[in-house]
């Protein structure tokens, strides 16, 4: 009855597509902020005539989408995401290299060695300040970890759980690579008792600042800066005795549709150019681009001008399910074991 | 010959008279075992093997093996049985007052006690920061309070309760308006009092309903990721767990198996359910006239009933007045001074997603409440092999989080034989097989109301079954058929996580959409959305209400009020 319409109005549906001779659009997966993403595919089609059709997913959740159809890819690209979850993903064969022209103008130290997939942008950890707080309390701003562990922050730090998100698991593995992983459980347990909750998203903890939940809110500096710019009183102050980074990637998927390789390339080559990059200061993204020929946004900071320590990317993947079990067991759910 | 094959040759035989019967139920079973079983059996296996295909329960073992997620488990079930008896007992007293009392502002009560599942998911969990955070205005602003936690297990217990109490009022409206008026007036006229009526008559009679609830809030409250990942704060839960194993341990064999246990005590409470029900007679409704029903008017009960419901509309009032309010103000939570910006922005960013989301909601939503009702009809009336199947079917892709879903659909439907995926069509049989158990569950427990005789008297007037289901079942079970529709309509409207996987680049959806805007900070922009959805679903639910009274007229009582 019903459910006989369904099938007839698959064929409605599906018929949609149409081959073309010269194949003019691209499909996407996109894991940056969905507000963003119009200022690329706009450009990029004035540019080159190309559609792309994005679908936006959080990192994760790509790797688990082209993870079960990896017999049957929809999408030829995935842009946007902490490059740890990309190093996942050519660990598991799911993405083809790709060494595309542009990466000549990219430092080499943010590049993967096999052209698995290429830098676009970095962003590096920093705390996002609730001013009001701060001037009604007449704190200092954190200015290094161990600020952080004062007793007058107690429940008013935010920072996302490192099993659901990849900025919190950079601080983890930022944390062990600096102090070593004794040292570094044994200042997350100290940290514990200032935190407010672990929130699932990344992004999460300058929100939970903009809204007054928390003083401080642990995140890259692009994700610091957004709730100030839509009026919230957020300040972003970066820890001197060394900070982590996140390289963001793009890659191409393997065995993606075969008609749309093509524009693929000419996307991620784009996206790697100067004029692709230069978009990061003029949409508020606050993302700094990793060409050295792009401007660099205003009111981000050069991560040139950071103290970034020398974060080894390779060793935060292999110890990845590792480090985040042992957070989760012995920091986040201690709870559950009382 | 033993009985069951005499059982079988006489079901046969049976059949055997109505062959477009058999057709019927033989597709009905075949899409089920299409859309719900072999999605669950692709997933089960993935769990269970290794990249190479060989079978492996490691990770199952490591998952059994692990202490705190034994913990997470206990914390989901008592979350769903506290959220269950709370949602069940609000439901029903909603549902009482407006079916059974004489008092004022019904239509306003309904519309609160309907508005909560037009939730997407942190709007609730964003409201109450507004109202009860540090900053919040009513902790902060009049009360004073800054150190409020409003992260927990109480704060989910509220949420939930919010926003899975209208799935109880539904359901039970609809068996409580199926309850044949004259076996309460003859009570009354008896002498008994209200309240002995309530107890011996009322209450036993809307059993059936109590239970469903009950399993369909439970059931919810399992799955639920939303809420817990935006509010839980330290109280893990295992669809949360779930989610962190999939998208942040990059173990979708972990996250796979949690999930399937959530099926666990979804299950049990399913059957328990149906052992509860069966086997006791439920039959009010006889075919033979009925009077008016005499609408209980003493202020001493209508008075209290009247001000729990005033109460509590008023918590939901204030919720969703938050994010009204939130649309309609420059910075929500900073600068409340008035704009209409936030509308021009999002029609300035295109209504696509919205047109997208209610051109599936008005595919999914008939074919949902037609097929709930053909459901419940064939489980509860007909005999025929397969029933037990198909009841439990039906309630499977509705117990599991949304995520597994929505991965299970691409593991069976991306790859031949069954290529779906980045069509509408997969969308629609999600919302369709997901949303199936609100209508089955009502229509369920109004047909145990209904004397069979009816129908039987209209097939041996020599209708078909078919016939008879249009024309004298749907009719009598409108208020179940109603509360199914609007339940898939809403639902296919906000649903985020079971799609997140399956939407492709054409078919982008409206609530993916607000949940970047809230991603961003953009939280005004974000209610500026969800009020023009709150708009799009209450028109819907009165035009639903319009069509259903027309093609089901009320063919019984003037005073059996239709649910408006």
């Amino acid at each position: 009855m019903g459910l006989i319409l369904v099938l007839a109005l698959s064929g409605v549906f599906a018929g949609g597509q149409k081959d073309g001779e010269a194949y003019d659009r691209l499909t996407i997966y996109c894991a940056l902020p969905e507000t963003e993403i119009p200022s690329y595919v706009e450009a990029f089609k004035a540019e080159t005539g190309i559609t792309v059709d994005y679908v936006r997913l959080s990192a994760g959740e790509v790797l688990s989408k082209i993870q079960v159809e990896k017999n049957n890819p929809q999408a030829s690209v995935w842009y946007g995401g902490n490059c740890d979850t990309f190093i996942a993903a050519a660990d598991m064969g799911l993405l083809e290299p790709y060494a595309s022209p542009e990466l000549k103008n990219i430092p080499e130290s943010y590049q993967d060695p096999g052209d698995f997939w290429a830098p676009v942008y970095v962003g590096a950890l920093a705390f996002a300040v609730d001013r009001d707080w701060f001037k009604a309390k007449g704190y200092d701003y954190p200015a290094s970890w161990n600020d952080l562990l004062k007793p007058e922050f107690k429940n008013m730090i935010s920072v996302a759980h490192p099993g659901s998100s990849g900025t919190a698991y950079t601080i983890l593995a930022t944390m062990v690579q600096m102090l070593g992983e004794e040292e570094a459980f044994a200042y997350l347990s100290k940290l514990d008792d200032n935190i407010r909750q672990y929130t699932k998203s990344g992004s999460a903890p300058p929100k939970d600042v903009g809204l007054g939940e928390a003083a401080i809110g642990l995140a890259f500096s692009h994700d610091c800066l957004k709730p100030a710019v839509q009026g919230y009183p957020v300040e972003v102050t970066f820890p001197q005795e060394g900070t982590g980074y996140e390289i963001g990637a793009i890659a191409l998927i393997k065995n993606g549709p075969a008609r749309e390789v093509e524009n693929a390339k000419i996307f991620i080559d784009w996206v790697l150019s100067k004029k692709g990059q230069d978009i990061y200061s003029q949409n508020s993204s606050f993302r700094l681009p990793v060409n050295v020929n792009a401007m660099v946004p205003q009111g981000a900071i050069n991560i040139k001008d950071l103290p970034i320590i020398n974060y080894d990317f390779i060793w935060a993947g292999e110890n990845r399910a590792r480090l985040i079990e042992k957070f989760t067991v012995t920091i986040a759910n201690k709870d559950n074991l009382k | 010959m033993n009985n069951n094959t005499a059982d079988f040759f006489w079901k046969l035989r049976m059949l055997r008279k109505e062959p477009l019967l058999v057709v019927f139920i033989v597709i009905l079973l075949a899409l089920l075992t299409l859309f719900v079983i072999y999605p669950l059996f692709m997933i089960v296996r993935y769990s269970i093997t290794s990249d190479g295909g060989a079978l492996s329960l490691q990770t199952l073992f490591n998952v059994l093996k692990n202490r705190s997620y034994r913990t997470t488990f206990s914390n989901s079930i008592q979350l769903g049985v506290i959220s269950a008896v709370l949602a069940t007992i609000i439901g029903y007293i909603f549902a009482f007052t407006i079916t059974r009392t004489e008092v004022p502002f019904k239509g306003f009560m309904k519309t609160m006690a309907t508005i909560p599942i037009i939730s997407p998911p942190f709007v609730l969990s964003l409201s109450i920061i507004f109202l009860f955070g540090r900053k919040g205005l009513i902790t902060n602003g009049l009360l004073g309070i800054t150190d409020f936690n409003v992260y927990g297990m109480h704060s989910l217990i509220l949420v939930q309760v919010l926003s899975f109490f209208p799935v109880a009022y539904l359901t039970l409206s609809g068996i409580l308006q199926a309850i044949d008026a004259s076996v309460e007036d003859a009570a009354l006229n008896l002498g008994a009092s209200r309240w002995k009526i309530f107890w011996t008559v009322t209450f036993p009679l809307s059993l059936p309903g109590i239970f469903s609830a009950l399993l369909l809030v439970f059931i919810q409250s399992l799955q639920d990721f939303s809420n817990p990942a935006v509010i839980g704060g330290g109280f893990p839960t295992l669809g949360v767990e779930a989610y962190r194993a999939i998208t942040g341990m990059y173990d979708l064999r972990t996250g796979s198996i949690l999930s399937i246990m959530l099926l666990i005590p979804s299950l049990i409470a399913f059957l328990l359910q149906k052992y509860w029900v069966s086997g006791k007679g439920f039959v009010t409704v006889t075919g033979k006239p009925s009077q008016n029903r005499t609408k209980i008017d003493e202020k001493h009960i209508t008075i209290p009933l009247f001000t729990l419901c005033i109460l509590f509309s008023a918590v939901i009032v204030l919720f969703y007045g938050t994010v009204i309010m939130g649309a309609f103000v420059k910075v929500w939570g900073i600068d409340y001074s008035l704009t209409l910006d936030h509308f021009r922005y999002v029609v300035s960013i295109g209504l696509r997603p919205l047109k997208n989301a209610i051109l599936l909601a008005v595919i999914a939503t008939p074919l949902t409440g037609l097929t709930g009702m053909a459901i419940a009809f064939l489980t509860v009336r007909k005999n025929f092999i397969g029933k037990k199947y198909m009841s439990l079917a039906s309630l499977l892709t509705f117990a599991l989080p949304g995520t597994v879903v929505g991965i299970s659909f691409i593991l069976a439907f991306n790859d031949r034989p069954f290529m779906l995926t980045g069509t509408a069509l997969i969308l629609v049989c999600v919302f369709i097989f997901r949303n199936l158990p609100v209508g089955i569950e009502g229509a369920t427990s109004a047909l145990m109301q209904i004397d069979p005789s009816i129908e039987e008297a209209s097939v041996n007037m020599g209708a078909s079954s078919f016939q008879t289901f249009f024309q004298v079942t749907l009719p009598l079970i409108k208020g179940a058929f109603f509360s199914g529709l609007v339940y898939s309509f809403v639902r296919a409207m906000t649903a985020v996580s079971a799609i997140i996987f399956l939407v492709s680049a054409r078919w982008n959806v409206v609530t993916t959409r607000i949940f970047s805007l809230f991603e961003v900070s953009q939280y005004s922009d974000a209610a500026a959305y969800i009020v023009i959805m709150i708009v799009v679903i209450l028109a819907a639910i009165y035009l639903l209400n319009f069509l259903v009274n027309r093609i089901a007229p009320d063919t019984n009582v003037k005073a059996r009020k239709g649910f408006k």
